[in-house]
């Protein structure tokens, strides 16, 4: 064993008591701010104005606009559906390795058609993607693909694939509304863009192939939500960290170190009864800004990605409120009706535990395991062999594989 | 199982050795004419030169954690289950037991000169190709010699199935009394499992 446990033993000691303590410290806090929502939950005009403000005093301060007309809102929406299709996809990779016997990466897109109400095994796929070529390893500057690209690559494939799931299956319902469909994407549904980014018109492309497929999802009726577990976003505790600050007293010090700082939304969320969503919130970002601007048209404004908390909990089997964030489409957040239906279906699909079914299976169908990858590398290696190649790991990747395995002392 | 029906795909060979050989099956068959696989159930496989023959000993379905906690959440989802039965827990693995080969010319009740490839395919035989192979009784030697398992209800099993592959009841019985005086011959030492075996038969 490597690591001397022994050597730890006061530090783990002494983690745990900062824990116990910052944990009381945080429930006293949390309850202030359950107090704020429980006296002051009307979104005002001079809240609004607040939470613009902020918005332009600190770019970066992850906060929200309310939709509706108070902080506290709930809606119930636990009714069954007796047929719904729910998609799922997840992607897992395997990484451009300068040490591995030849430079590739693998995208593998797992996605799951779930025919709720038909009784039949859902329908799964697996898709492997290999890229080995010149162009797909290197960028224009002729650097070798980052991770951050081959992630970004990944979540477009997913959406992709959700997309074309979707229009198969509506059109294999020969076009027939009455059954709902629900796509979900395990985390945010906005693409990832790195704060700062130089090159806008990557983001912009990053955007528009999002704004592409939302229309393609929109076009079929299907309802695509981001499902993120056991969010710890703040959003609606920023709200509240500006209630009770005088709109001219608004600075950036105050606003990033505010009496909530640390503190998460589920705290506040969580007497929500199971089935229970709160109101709808706009997240601001610039990536949601972006997204509005580029989904403008003449004719309509632009969409925006808006979200609300639920308790996937179910009732009689959780004590514990099992929060999630679910995020839509402006579209989508239009229609409660629309909600009601994606949140009944996916809390239905929370087997067996709070979690959906599908997004659980379409991580299995998409992930590479270790072993996968060591095969795929000694296939990669015989081909290389048969066609007069040497394959060869570098020096530092060879003397890696012989120290991966555990000392006999 | 139908005179000269057609064969059912029952799985393909996972690993093999010449005496048994370990099957992967993506389900279990229980339709109104086919229940695949079987305990006991003879089946064949095209080797690289001769068919080979095989008693399927044992059928088992992996679990995982997965599907434990499934169980123990009381899940009844339909859908689910079919998930799990259909596109998990594959493949449904079959160890099957060498009972002997036929070329062109006969069968051999002996264990045959290669085992079965990785991959090959294995397929259920139909009525006639049991009476075949279970004309002389010589293969009941190298089930009683299998090393490990429930050797004597595979025994019963598959001695039920080839009688049942019999057209009329009383070459049923006399397929039957013929097995059991050959059992009696090769169990003439160990009468308590002689008379286990012929109780089940009964």
């Amino acid at each position: 064993m490597t690591l001397e446990l022994n050597r730890l033993t006061r530090d783990v000691d002494q983690m745990g008591r900062a824990m116990t303590s910052r944990r009381e410290e945080l429930a006293g806090r949390a309850a202030e701010a359950g107090s704020v929502l429980a006296s002051q939950p009307q979104v005002t005009k001079e809240l609004l104005q607040k939470i613009e403000t902020a918005r332009r005093i600190d770019e970066w301060r992850r906060g929200a606009v309310p939709l509706g007309n108070r902080l506290d809102e709930r809606r119930r929406a636990d009714f069954a559906v007796p047929r719904a299709v729910l998609i799922a996809a997840d992607g897992s990779q395997i990484f451009p390795d300068r040490s591995a016997v030849t430079l590739y990466y693998l995208l593998n897109i797992g996605a799951i058609v779930f025919r709720e109400g038909s009784g039949a095994a859902p329908a799964c796929i697996s898709q492997p993607t290999l890229y080995y070529r010149d162009e797909e390893l290197y960028d224009a500057d002729g650097q070798l693909r980052t991770e951050e690209y081959v992630g970004a690559l990944r979540n477009r494939l997913e959406l992709a694939t959700l997309a074309d799931l979707a229009v198969a299956e509506r059109e294999a319902m020969g076009g027939d509304l009455s059954t709902p469909i629900v796509v979900l994407i395990d985390g945010p549904l906005l693409p990832w863009i790195r704060s700062g980014t130089d090159n806008e018109q990557d983001a912009r492309a990053e955007i528009d192939f999002f704004i592409t497929q939302m229309q393609r999802l929109r076009a079929v009726q299907a309802i695509p939500i981001g499902y993120i577990d056991r969010p710890r976003s703040a959003y609606v505790l920023r709200i509240l960290e500006l209630i009770d600050m005088p709109l001219e007293e608004i600075t950036r010090d105050k606003l990033r170190f505010g009496p909530f700082v640390g503190l998460t939304d589920g705290q506040l969320f969580e007497s929500l009864r199971p089935g229970e969503r709160t109101g709808l919130f706009v997240p601001n970002s610039r990536a949601n800004e972006r997204y509005e601007a580029r989904s403008a048209t003449e004719d309509m404004p632009g969409d925006r990605i808006t979200f609300c908390y639920a308790n996937m909990a179910r009732q009689g089997r959780n004590e514990e409120a099992e929060l999630a964030r679910l995020e839509m489409p402006g579209w989508v957040a239009g229609r409660p009706d629309l909600i009601d239906v994606a949140q009944s279906v996916i809390a239905a699909n929370c087997e067996p535990g709070p979690f959906p079914y599908v997004l659980a299976r379409a991580h299995e169908l998409a992930l590479v395991t270790e072993d996968e990858r060591a095969a795929l590398d000694d296939l990669v290696s015989q081909i290389m062999w048969r066609n007069g190649l040497t394959p060869q790991l570098s020096t530092k990747a060879w003397t890696k594989q012989l120290t991966r395995r555990p000392r006999r002392s | 199982m139908e005179e000269n029906g057609n064969a059912i795909e029952v799985g393909r060979v996972l690993r093999s050795s010449t005496a048994a050989f370990t099957v992967g099956a993506q389900q279990l068959i229980a339709d109104q004419d086919a229940l695949t696989p079987r305990l006991g159930a003879l089946i064949k496989t095209a080797g690289v030169r001769n068919n080979i023959f095989g008693l399927i000993c044992n059928v088992t379905i992996e679990d995982d954690a997965f599907v434990r906690q499934l169980v123990a959440a009381g899940v009844d989802n339909p859908v689910m289950i079919e998930d799990q039965r259909q596109r998990r827990q594959v493949p449904v693995v079959i160890e099957v037991l060498a009972v002997g080969y036929a070329d062109e010319t006969a069968i051999y009740h002996r264990l045959p000169p290669q085992p079965p490839r990785t991959l090959d395919m294995i397929y259920t035989c139909n009525n006639a190709e049991l009476r075949r192979f279970s004309e002389r009784h010589d293969w009941l030697r190298i089930v009683l010699a299998a090393p490990a398992g429930p050797v004597d209800q595979i025994l019963v099993a598959a001695l039920r199935a080839a009688a049942a592959a019999r057209p009329s009841i009383d070459e049923q019985e006399q397929y039957l009394i013929g097995a059991g005086r050959e059992l009696a011959r090769l169990l003439a030492l160990d009468l308590s499992r002689l008379d286990g075996i012929l109780r089940q038969l009964r």
